[in-house]
């Protein structure tokens, strides 16, 4: 039993720490805010070629576990790092690896590992729903081709990436049967793309509309019909992985008021000696250090492959959810009226951890998950 | 970083849930007698202050030997043993303070529990203020003649030895004329009344000193020293052992899971109704977070980091937490969470149990609103976290005003 980060994992958030605070100021991050694309490609090709993936080495991958990768989306929680990390890596990245299709990966995760290559999920359409049964848009076979009809929503930095994966339906209404995974570039004809503006500029999203979208069989990744498990997964990875680095937006954000608390003066005093401020700071780190044994929890039991991995996953995101949400927004209150000006950063926390919370469950979708395993008998076993 | 049980710590847990299935007692106990004697027998069996050095009757058990047994036991539903309080605070404070005499005349007896033990710090007007007691030990030849009032003395009617903080010196500052002292409680002059709590239960006392005769001897450490000691031994009162208080809240939440699918709400199981699902399901997150926390917190004590002011989190959490649950489980429940008497033994937490008595929804939630008060409020803790793990400046305290105003009249200037 050992929760301490091992040396080398010590290593790497020293690494990322060092690499984006370096190359990722908040200069270059707001410049990124004004940018349609919203990220900086050779920015994203030396973090992609830090070596910093979870892929097999004979892809060009580091084969870090989930433990490293949640260490590095806290990293990035903290900056916050705009661009598309997240949807190539955990998003696209961990479907491919999850669908076991070893023509797929070897198509795609060497350009991925090298920076090449930029991917995202398209899951969300008109409704909300995280489930099999949201996914509507249809899939069907042309001869060599299949099309593809539908509206896919929130898509992260669907304008800007070189390929989606898009979760499509092959038949049926409901349930995990025939979902299909099926990689579309983003120039294929048929396709319209939206940019979103969205309340966090630093995470790009796009509406996309697939009218009568051909792309050849050799496309779908994974098997036709069968693609439901890798999504579920990564979804899964997804969840812990927002957890991560919304618990890296706390931690900064709550960072920020400790600081500013001491520096401060208000009626001849510091604020921080104030108690209504100092017990607000003492929660608030009561609530990182809860998200931090939630993520990190998480992330071990996915890569152990422990009994209670699905439940672990979603007590993360809601609990971090819960917690993002509260240390962002005090840190705000901390800092009073300098806290709610655009210059000042702390905003840009507060919507990053915002835009994470209802993607991949929101808080509701979890609770309710972690009731189904625990009814289920899923969960720890003590020995 | 890896989470899971070496396989030594899975064959203990084995070993400890072995004995316990062979031995926890099927009947409740009842007598002191009975008590002590199922002690006893965890004594014998190396399950009592196994954390402590061998020298001193202990096992030197590892923080995760000790955490399983605890774990265990709940889960077994044993009985607990006795002078909890005395294992936590007295014995390490007899180790790091005590003389070689206190510690051979006192250990010993206290872990085998043929002695009892209680905690006699809190005053009527020295709570979260600990240090602003009042209850005077003047120093009369080799004697320390006591005099004044503790209160919130859990188990002193029935205790043998008492730890007590008295004042031994009226005129240094607040915090420099304290002692630790060890009383025998059945001297003459010290009278023990229970206090009836709001659960109904009568666990906490008040203490009364009239003029009680103390041996010198019985001084713990240096005169005048008693509240660097009692700082140093505090900090293990709180956050110890967070995982037997998961497993107690386990039990809990996976017997309110059980009777959710009895309890008719709204013409279904309540466990069918979506608002329902929501709060059981917040509260097992939470709870599984405890356990994170919990887990965590071994860990560094399995490197050998002593509980420092972080402990403070873990009390916090785990306190606050606990209303939390307690509030849930009553929202669940409906008026069948506030009832004792006469609710259906499939809607109870245990079936057959009385007013006052632990085993019902109510009683825990009842003793929730203890846990943020007992042992350091929310609000100290806070304090605590605030000044000394986030380094927070220090509050402007009328006392330090008071003392500086003081020094300042009296033509010293120190600061």
């Amino acid at each position: 039993m050992d929760f301490e980060f091992t040396e080398d994992q010590v290593m790497l958030r020293g690494l990322m720490r060092e690499f984006l605070s370096e190359q990722c100021p908040v200069s270059h991050v707001r410049a990124m805010m004004d940018d349609p694309r919203g990220y900086d490609r050779d920015l994203y090709r030396r973090l992609v070629q830090l070596g910093v993936l979870p892929f097999p080495e004979e892809y060009g991958g580091g084969a870090l576990g989930m433990i490293e990768q949640a260490i590095v989306l806290e990293e990035m929680g903290r900056i916050p790092y705009p661009g598309p990390y997240f949807s190539t890596v955990i998003l696209a990245g961990s479907a491919i690896m999850a669908s076991g299709d070893s023509r797929a990966q070897a198509r795609y995760l060497p350009d991925i590992c090298n920076g090449d290559l930029t991917m995202t999920l398209a899951f969300l359409e008109d409704g909300i729903s995280w489930g099999p049964d949201g996914i509507s848009l249809s899939m069907a076979r042309e001869g060599e081709n299949y099309r593809l009809d539908g509206v896919k929503r929130f898509v992260p930095f669907g304008q800007s990436v070189d390929v989606i994966l898009v979760v499509a339906r092959l038949g049926g209404e409901r349930g995990a049967e025939g979902i299909s995974l099926v990689a579309v570039p983003t120039d294929a004809p048929g396709l319209v793309i939206e940019p979103e503006v969205m309340m966090d500029l630093t995470s790009k999203t796009a509406t996309l509309r697939f009218d009568g979208v051909h792309v050849p069989a050799e496309n779908v990744v994974g098997s036709v019909g069968g693609g439901w498990p890798a999504v579920e997964i990564a979804l899964r990875q997804a969840a812990v992985g927002a957890s991560a680095e919304m618990l890296g937006a706390a931690r900064k954000s709550l960072e920020m008021s400790v600081d500013y608390a001491k520096v401060r003066k208000q009626f001849g005093q510091y604020i921080g000696q104030f108690q209504a401020i100092k017990h607000k700071l003492a929660e608030m780190l009561e609530l990182v250090e809860n998200a931090h044994a939630a993520v990190y929890y998480a992330a071990w039991a996915l890569d152990a492959g422990a009994p209670d991995a699905v439940l672990a996953a979603s007590v993360a995101k809601s609990t971090v959810n819960v917690a993002a949400r509260r240390v962002c927004g005090e840190a705000i209150q901390v800092h009073g009226g300098i806290g709610f000006t655009w210059e000042y950063d702390l905003h840009l926390y507060f919507k990053r951890a915002k835009h994470l919370e209802p993607l991949y469950g929101d808080t509701e979708y979890h609770r309710e998950r972690v009731l189904q395993e625990a009814l289920a008998g899923r969960v720890a076993g003590s020995v | 970083m890896d989470l899971s049980y070496t396989p030594q710590d899975q064959a203990f847990r084995q070993r400890v849930r072995a004995w316990l299935a062979e031995n926890v007692p099927r009947q409740k106990l009842t007598t002191m007698e009975e008590k002590k004697a199922w002690h006893r027998k965890l004594y014998d069996a190396g399950f009592i202050g196994m954390g402590l050095p061998r020298e001193y009757g202990g096992r030197d058990a590892r923080p995760m030997e000790q955490a399983i047994v605890g774990e265990e036991m709940v889960r077994a539903k044993a009985p607990p043993p006795l002078n909890g309080l005395g294992i936590a605070i007295v014995i390490p404070t007899l180790i790091h303070h005590g003389t070689e005499q206190q510690k051979r005349r006192f250990i010993h007896k206290l872990l085998t529990a043929e002695e009892l033990w209680c905690q006699l710090y809190s005053e009527p007007n020295a709570g979260s203020d600990l240090a602003s007691l009042q209850c005077r030990a003047d120093l009369v030849g080799d004697e320390f003649v006591i005099n004044g009032q503790k209160i919130w003395n859990s188990g002193a009617h029935e205790a043998d030895w008492g730890l007590l903080l008295a004042r031994t010196d009226r005129n240094a500052p607040k915090h420099q004329g304290i002692s630790c002292i060890l009383v025998d409680m059945h001297t003459p002059g010290v009278e023990v009344r229970t206090l009836k709590q709001i659960s109904g239960s009568e666990e906490f006392c008040e203490v009364f000193f009239t003029d009680v005769r103390v041996p010198r001897e019985n001084l713990v450490g240096e005169l005048n020293a008693g509240w660097q000691i009692a700082q140093t031994t505090l900090s293990y009162e709180r956050g110890g052992n967070t995982l037997s208080r998961y497993a107690r809240m386990l039990q809990q939440v996976t017997r309110l899971l059980d009777v959710c699918r009895v309890l008719q709400r709204n013409g279904r199981p309540a466990i069918e109704d979506p608002v329902v699902r929501q709060k059981l399901g917040q509260v097992y997150a939470e709870m599984e977070v405890l356990r994170y926390a919990s887990l965590r917190i071994l860990s560094r004590l399995e490197r050998g980091l002593r509980p420092g002011p972080e402990s403070s989190i873990a009390k916090l959490h785990y306190s606050e937490l606990d209303k939390r649950v307690q509030e849930l489980i009553l929202d669940v429940l409906g008026p069948y969470g506030q009832q004792v008497g006469g609710i259906p033994d499939e809607l109870a937490l245990e079936p057959g149990v009385a007013y006052g008595e632990t085993g019902s929804w109510m009683y825990a939630f009842l003793w929730s609103r203890a846990g943020t008060i007992y042992a350091g409020s929310s609000e100290i803790q806070k304090n605590i976290i605030g000044e000394r793990v986030l380094g927070l400046p220090k509050e402007v305290r009328a006392d330090r005003v008071a003392a500086q105003v003081a020094s300042a009249a009296s033509g010293d200037g120190a600061d």
